[in-house]
């Protein structure tokens, strides 16, 4: 059980990565890689206002949450809204992901840094495992996270609109929604959410500049398995990708674990091209 | 003096700087720029990898790293147990590349976009854990250490010969690199990276021009790593160090730098990264905040890089001089289609009682046509009548549910598009679809990829046929661009050309193929009374030169004017079908099709044109 918890906390982890894409995805249709990058910022942001500054928490997020929801928007006017075609948006948004990889490296250097957890360092036993207050409390927020956007998605104007513009982007266009605010609006959330999760998220991965780059990787992995804007198959997913780890990271050996999520991505784009909830489209022409 | 420079053969440029290159170190060249020069040609070397599957094949796959690691530690394995002659150093290095190229590029071929990407960087991420794994091999973290020099002939190299060894290497690299893009191969890679439906019509496999595009792509990436550890002597995959994110991402920032659809772009990008103010192999905490920026600069505001940026530069010093060409169509299009008389070997293309299903909506049910060489059959019925479904199954882009579809003879049925396209079907799409990069000439000499095919290694040896397949793409281009009177745009861009002149460039791309069926996807569509009229011309000529003729057509006057047959669908039945003159007075079309009444149409023969727009969907 204790490795279940351990799963679940590494899966929770991608959930939100993942989600993040989601978020960005069905506002926008557009895959934000960079987004991994975002929540580093935050992590690193939250190190900056608890250890650094020595401020309280609330402070903290209040300007984790708008610093970062304001990088986000960036991202979105320099990198995103000017370029229309795939293959142009793929090279700058790797390219909006470095450079905030690279801002982090000049403020903060190179070393991984410890963000400190403010629940307690004691193991709690739960269902029979041994797990950390601070890994419940991100397992628990990326499950409430995902039902509150999968709710609000689906129940709320707001979502609705958001879903038709995943949909189809000109249609929603010319059905009255204005795509453009659309578009901002969902980096602004992303960005919000990634602000807000940074000192929860700190204490389990550090504020490492290196982590975004496997971060995005896997949460991708989640995406595929769940489907492009599919929310809740998506953080299914993520869980299943983190359990996947820690049982094979403790049966065959840590050198093993992403050799195995690698796999995983394959066989999952090979067989299922849209996820487990996506359908197929057959004109061509 | 300039006018001379313009006519040395612009192959000689880069030998001679080559050549120049090699000697620097006799010239008094110090160590360090040594060093720094053969790391810059490693990096290049990568940087083509990339560009070959990025800016030729339109797909973004980042595993270079991962294939230079391989390079790397099987060099560096190979000479610190077996030998370190330079030849089986390379060899084994370019086999491993090759295989490792193959292995990950085949999920490239189903998949595209951001999971490519993604994938390909999931295997940059697993190289530390690879050589951990294969901790026997590759000494895992501490890596391998003490690589003696590369012998040749028993002969270790000294810096200076190695220098040297780094320089041909990369000069034969891109000489191949070279011709493999300027040929046909590298013109069928623009064509996969606008569209694999239109490589696939032009008869271009797409999965096998895929996966040789990304085996090839990992060649260099392979030679790369031979290259950096005989250069370090030591191989280890410490992060910061070459095989990490950090290099991937640096590859990508040169390719865009220097333009990715280029050949000579991967030089400048890399001795930009290399040797500018950066230092990539210092790996200091600036390097990915400059990576970062560049490729958002870039890829906004430039994204064809320096070498798009110097082309244009060229490209408006040389209009400056040329004089303003006039040319006269009409007199040069009558003197093109004589030639086109008898070219055409057209066959019988038949369709037997085909049905089609999407889901619960009956696309075509029993439909059966018959299109003779010599004559234009048209299809014409409403909008979601089938037409376009038909089409595409006479294509192979559909399944057939049922019937048969039979080209003189032989079944069509089950051969995927490009097997068709190769059997002699040529087509046009609605909307024209032409390649970006390409000039006019280009574009229409692609339409013979199929039918005129030349292997690859002859392109990139440039074997005699490679030059005879040459010569004859470019008579036909000439030839297809006189027939549609657009010779004097040869030399222009294709893509930026306005949609009459694009619907023009597909007709030619499909005439330069000889086909024996020609498919017309709605070419009148968007088009004014004149370019509709030549187009009509055009399409007639097609058919008296031997083709056969299929219009799919919602211009009811135009079909009218050039049809020998037509067939009516509607709701994807065949409703009617005979010649103009009869289909004209068919009640059930007057109703079905136009929903007019026979008086409206009768009075003024010359307007039904414009008023067969006016179709309702059924």
């Amino acid at each position: 059980m204790t490795t279940i918890w351990a799963g679940l906390s590494v899966g929770g982890v991608y959930a939100v990565v993942a989600l993040g894409y989601n978020i960005v995805y069905i506002g926008s249709s557009t895959l934000n890689f960079a987004h991994a990058n975002l929540m580093m910022l935050g992590v690193f942001l939250a190190y900056w206002g608890l250890v650094q500054l020595s401020w309280k928490i609330i402070p903290v997020l209040v300007v984790a949450v708008a610093i970062v929801a304001f990088a986000s928007m960036g991202e979105e006017r320099v990198a995103i809204r000017p370029v229309r075609h795939i293959q142009g948006q793929l090279v700058t948004m790797v390219g909006a992901a470095t450079l905030i990889t690279g801002i982090i490296e000049i403020v903060w250097g190179q070393q991984a840094l410890t963000v400190p957890s403010f629940f307690s360092d004691t193991p709690h036993h739960v269902l029979g495992g041994a797990v950390l207050p601070g890994d419940l409390a991100v397992i628990g927020l990326a499950v409430v996270l995902t039902a509150a956007i999968a709710l609000v998605s689906r129940l709320s104007m707001v979502g609705l609109r958001a879903l038709a513009v995943s949909e189809d982007r000109d249609a929603a266009q010319l059905r009255g929604i204005n795509v453009r605010r659309m578009q901002v609006g969902v980096f602004a959330l992303a960005g919000a959410i990634a602000g807000l999760l940074g000192p929860f998220l700190g204490p389990l991965t550090f504020a490492s500049y290196t982590l975004p780059a496997s971060l995005a990787v896997i949460g991708f992995v989640a995406l595929a398995i769940g489907g492009y804007g599919s929310i809740v198959a998506t953080t299914v997913g993520a869980f299943g990708i983190g359990l996947v780890q820690q049982y094979t990271s403790r049966y065959i050996g840590a050198n093993y674990e992403n050799l195995m999520v690698f796999a995983i991505l394959v066989v999952v784009l090979m067989a299922l091209p849209n996820g487990l909830a996506g359908a197929r489209r057959e004109r061509v022409v | 003096m300039l006018a001379r420079i313009r006519r040395v053969p612009f192959t000689v440029i880069p030998l001679v700087l080559a050549a120049l290159l090699a000697l620097l170190p006799w010239l008094g060249l110090g160590i360090y720029w040594n060093q720094e020069i053969v790391l810059t040609i490693g990096l290049a070397l990568l940087v083509s990898g990339l560009n070959l599957s990025f800016g030729y094949a339109g797909e973004l796959a980042l595993g270079q790293v991962a294939i230079y690691a391989v390079g790397a530690y099987v060099s560096g394995y190979i000479a610190l147990n077996l030998t370190s002659d330079l030849f089986v150093s390379l060899l084994a290095a370019i086999a491993a590349a090759l295989v490792i190229g193959l292995i990950s590029g085949y999920p490239g071929l189903r998949l595209g976009g951001w999971a490519l990407a993604m994938t390909s960087f999931f295997l940059v991420l697993l190289v530390p854990d690879l050589v951990n794994i294969f901790q026997k091999y590759t000494n895992g973290t501490i890596g391998l250490v003490g690589i003696p020099p590369l012998t040749l002939f028993g002969q270790p190299l000294d810096s200076n010969q190695y220098y040297l060894f780094a320089v041909i290497i990369g000069t034969l690299w891109f000489a191949v690199f070279r011709n493999l893009v300027t040929s046909r191969h590298g013109k069928a890679l623009l064509v996969l990276r606008r569209s694999p439906v239109l490589a696939s019509s032009l008869g271009i496999g797409v999965r096998p021009l895929k996966l040789k595009a990304y085996a090839l792509g990992a060649v260099p990436c392979g030679i790369a790593g031979v290259l950096f550890a005989n250069l370090e002597h030591f191989v280890s995959p410490a992060n910061p160090g070459p095989f990490t994110i950090t290099t991937a991402i640096a590859v990508l920032a040169a390719s865009v730098l220097g333009g990715s659809t280029s050949v000579y772009g991967a030089l400048a990008g890399a001795a930009v990264l290399q040797l500018g103010p950066l230092r990539l192999s210092s790996f200091n905490q600036y390097t990915d905040a400059v990576d970062g920026a560049f490729l958002i600069l870039f890829g906004v505001l430039l994204s064809d890089g320096l070498s798009g940026l110097s082309s244009r530069l060229a490209a408006r010093w040389q209009r400056r001089r040329a004089a303003p060409g006039v040319g006269s169509t009409a007199l040069e299009s009558r003197a093109g289609r004589e030639q086109l008389a008898g070219r055409l070997s057209g066959a019988p293309l038949e369709v037997d009682s085909v049905s089609k299903r999407f889901g619960g909506v009956t696309a075509l049910s029993e439909v059966s046509l018959r299109a003779e060489p010599g004559k234009v059959t048209a299809l014409i019925g409403p909008n979601g009548s089938g037409k376009t479904t038909l089409l595409n199954m006479v294509c192979g882009f559909y399944k057939l549910d049922q019937g048969k579809i039979g080209l003189d003879g032989v079944s069509l049925a089950g051969r995927s598009p490009h097997k068709v396209a190769a059997a002699g079907v040529a087509r046009t799409f609605q909307t024209p679809i032409i390649p970006k990069g390409l000039t006019v000439a280009e574009t229409v000499a692609t339409g013979r990829y199929a039918t005129a095919y030349t292997a690859m290694p002859t392109s990139v040896l440039r074997l005699p046929a490679h030059w005879r397949g040459q010569r004859a793409d470019r008579q036909a281009a000439s030839r297809a661009l006189a027939v549609t009177g657009i010779s004097h745009l040869a030399t222009e861009d294709a893509e930026s050309q306005p949609l009459g002149i694009r619907r023009l460039i597909e007709v030619a791309r499909l005439v330069a193929a000889e086909p024996r069926v020609v498919l017309f996807d709605e070419i009148a569509a968007g088009l004014d009374d004149d370019e509709v009229r030549d187009l009509g011309e055009i399409v007639r000529e097609l058919a008296s030169a031997g083709g056969t003729v299929i219009l799919v057509e919602h211009n009811f006057g135009l079909v009218l004017d050039v049809a020998d047959e037509i067939y009516v669908l509607a709701n994807g039945r065949v409703v009617a079908f005979g010649p103009p003159a009869e289909i004209r007075a068919h009640p059930a079309v007057l109703r079905e099709y136009l929903g007019v009444s026979a008086e409206a149409l009768e009075p003024v023969p010359g307007q039904t044109a414009t008023e067969a727009h006016h179709d309702q969907p059924a």
